[in-house]
């Protein structure tokens, strides 16, 4: 499937999209990186999907300005990145997927260096980097050289410094790249913080689903340099209309005419049931009831509709 | 037994409680040229291995220190022994000569400062970072120039501003010396610029080209000595062939600032204008070799 223009959510503030592309087409000599890509974002949260090469990064540099398109279109907080990426530079944060600190600055440095940098008068700059290395739980080590740091806290230190000037708009380039369980854990609670409770909209992205969907509202997806999908998570995965899919051990024949008793549609599916034909509370409540009474045990119970991955593995194929 | 302070409320506030929850930053905010001097300070300031361990700091400051050296053991001699020997030390060290005589210092100095400036941010990949500001090239460029000179002056300036004002305190008549020699503070000014300037750039030129510090002193060093070898060697073997002293680029900018001051016109070889045009092609193949270093779409 392809998608060529895709319209995610109502706009987020003040009526200007946070990002709209149309028709973006970037080359890298013989190779295509972006091919007619159009998308409109405004959720709170975006999460750019897709394997290695797919053109997330690409994408990303032509959002900040960094690349100029050979063909199309990209406005930025209602800024045209290619004719003033300055500005857009100034009112978004980038924390980029490499390396990229200074190692032999403390973190503190770093982000009152990089606030002012982004037009912050020093006392500010101060300030505001105490605040964002608090919130980022880097307040301990702020005056630590970045070269002891480990990997998370180098994560941390770069969204650090694409948050202190205060922007719109966060874009972040793999942010869970090479972190252990618990640091990607945090770092993913901090990234969902950041729409949900600090009012920062997110770009964020990962060749990882699970990052995406618990840390965004809405996803595209890039396959060779072009949108093979988009959408709001909720409304790409199953829905309660679609009923459940219910596996259990025992005798199914019993189970699927105590569903049915209780007004329930059980058919055969996938060796369960798939069972609909009721609200979500209710249809909960059949199923578990309905076992009960047929004396079956419940082995898996999800949405029968495809889920999230369902819809990416379908449109990447 | 009771404190006699004064009660709480009448303490001066010393410290306050701050709201370190992340909101929405509403302040003022600074034009590009404020980001051009952060690039100059911060960058000025890991040169001379400020925030950093003893170790990063020792070198630049015992070179400072070398460069101020003459000046102090000078006015210190003059100080202790001018009035008993009757010794006029102030012609003993003439202001026209002293960067030949710390010239060495100085090619160090700049050898060891100006890496700092530009190999970690290649080497780290900080670029990336910069540049995802609003901050330009040429501006990352511009700040990292004035980053590399101002240390510079350090070494190039300050030692004979010490010595004139060192000379200017020990006179008996302070204000009749000024008044004789004022004419020595631009010409001081415009040789401590005119040096820093041109190691400053030539410094930054080789460095922009790995982000390996010390490929980038070793470089700097054989670009600007080997020549001045060579020059030697040739001159030994040419007599009276003074132009050969313009390819001699660990010293062309002593000459030409040399120039500035009359009284040592006549000792140095070539003319103001010759020393001009060679200085102006170093310092512009320097600039040159920047700016496509740094051109939108190369590595950096």
């Amino acid at each position: 499937m392809r998608v060529e223009s895709s319209t995610l959510t109502a706009p987020l503030t003040g009526g200007a999209r946070l990002i709209a592309v149309d028709g973006l087409v970037k080359r890298f000599g013989q190779v295509t990186a972006l091919d007619g890509v159009s998308l409109a974002l405004d959720a709170p949260a975006t999460g750019l999907l897709g394997a290695n090469g797919a053109g997330k990064s690409t994408l990303m540099r032509l959002l900040l300005g960094l690349l100029r398109p050979d063909e199309g279109e990209v406005e930025v907080l209602g800024v045209d990145a290619s004719r003033d990426a300055a500005e857009v530079r100034r009112r978004l944060g980038y924390m980029p997927e490499l390396d990229c600190l200074p190692l032999e600055m403390t973190a503190r440095d770093l982000v009152v260096h990089m606030a002012e940098l982004r037009g912050l008068p020093r006392r500010d700059a101060v300030l505001r980097a105490s605040e964002v290395l608090f919130q980022v739980g880097l307040e301990e080590e702020r005056s630590r050289l970045i070269r002891t740091f480990s990997t998370g806290m180098k994560q941390r230190a770069k969204l650090a410094q694409a948050l202190v000037h205060s922007p719109e708009l966060v874009v972040l380039d793999e942010p869970t790249n090479g972190l252990d369980p618990s640091g990607r854990e945090e770092m993913l609670a901090l990234v969902r913080r950041l729409s949900s409770e600090l009012g920062v909209a997110v770009l964020l992205s990962s060749h990882v689903l699970e990052d995406v969907t618990r840390t965004c509202d809405a996803v595209v997806v890039l396959r060779d340099g072009r949108v093979v999908t988009s959408g709001r998570i909720d409304e790409m995965e199953g829905l309660a209309g679609d009923g459940v899919l219910v596996r259990a051990t025992g005798d199914l024949e019993a189970f699927a005419g105590r569903l049915e008793a209780r007004g329930l549609a059980a058919r055969r599916r996938d060796g369960g049931l798939a069972v609909s034909g009721a609200p979500e509370d209710a249809l909960l409540d059949g199923v578990r009831d309905a076992a009960v009474d047929a004396g079956v045990a419940l082995r898996e119970l999800r949405p029968a509709g495809p889920t999230l991955e369902d819809a990416l593995v379908d449109a990447l194929e | 037994m009771s404190s006699a302070g004064p009660p709480p409320a009448a303490r001066t506030a010393d410290a306050e409680i701050r709201d370190v929850r992340y909101g929405t930053y509403t302040g003022p905010r600074r034009g590009r040229g404020a980001a051009v001097w952060s690039l100059a300070r911060w960058g000025a300031l890991r040169s001379l291995g400020a925030r950093r361990g003893w170790k990063a700091k020792a070198v630049p400051i015992t070179l400072i220190l070398l460069a101020v050296a003459p000046a102090v053991i000078v006015l210190g001699v003059r100080a202790l022994f001018a009035d008993q020997t009757g010794i006029d030390l102030s012609d003993a060290l003439p202001f026209s000569g002293y960067q030949a005589i710390i010239g060495v210092v100085i090619l160090l100095f700049a050898g060891i400062t100006t890496p700092e400036l530009l190999c970690p941010d290649r080497r780290d990949g900080v670029l990336q970072l910069y540049f995802s500001t609003a901050i330009s090239r040429g501006e990352y460029l511009l700040g990292r120039v004035i980053g590399a000179i101002g240390p510079l002056l350090l070494v190039t300036m300050v030692p004979m501003l010490v010595l004139y004002v060192g000379i200017l305190v020990f006179e008996e008549h302070p204000v009749a010396y000024l008044e004789e020699h004022w004419a020595e503070l631009p010409r001081i000014v415009g040789a401590g610029v005119i040096l820093a300037v041109y190691y400053g750039m030539v410094g930054l030129a080789v460095s922009s080209l790995t982000g390996r510090r010390a490929f980038a002193i070793g470089g700097y060093l054989l670009l600007l000595v080997a020549p001045t070898v060579l020059s030697g060697l040739l001159q030994e073997a040419f007599q009276g062939a003074e132009e050969l002293d313009l390819v001699a680029l660990s010293t062309l900018p002593i000459g030409f600032a040399g120039e500035l001051f009359p009284d040592a016109r006549d000792d140095i070889p070539n003319s103001l204008w010759e020393y001009a045009l060679a200085y102006l092609v170093v310092v512009g193949a320097a600039t040159v070799v920047l700016l496509r270093r740094y051109r939108p779409g190369s590595e950096a």
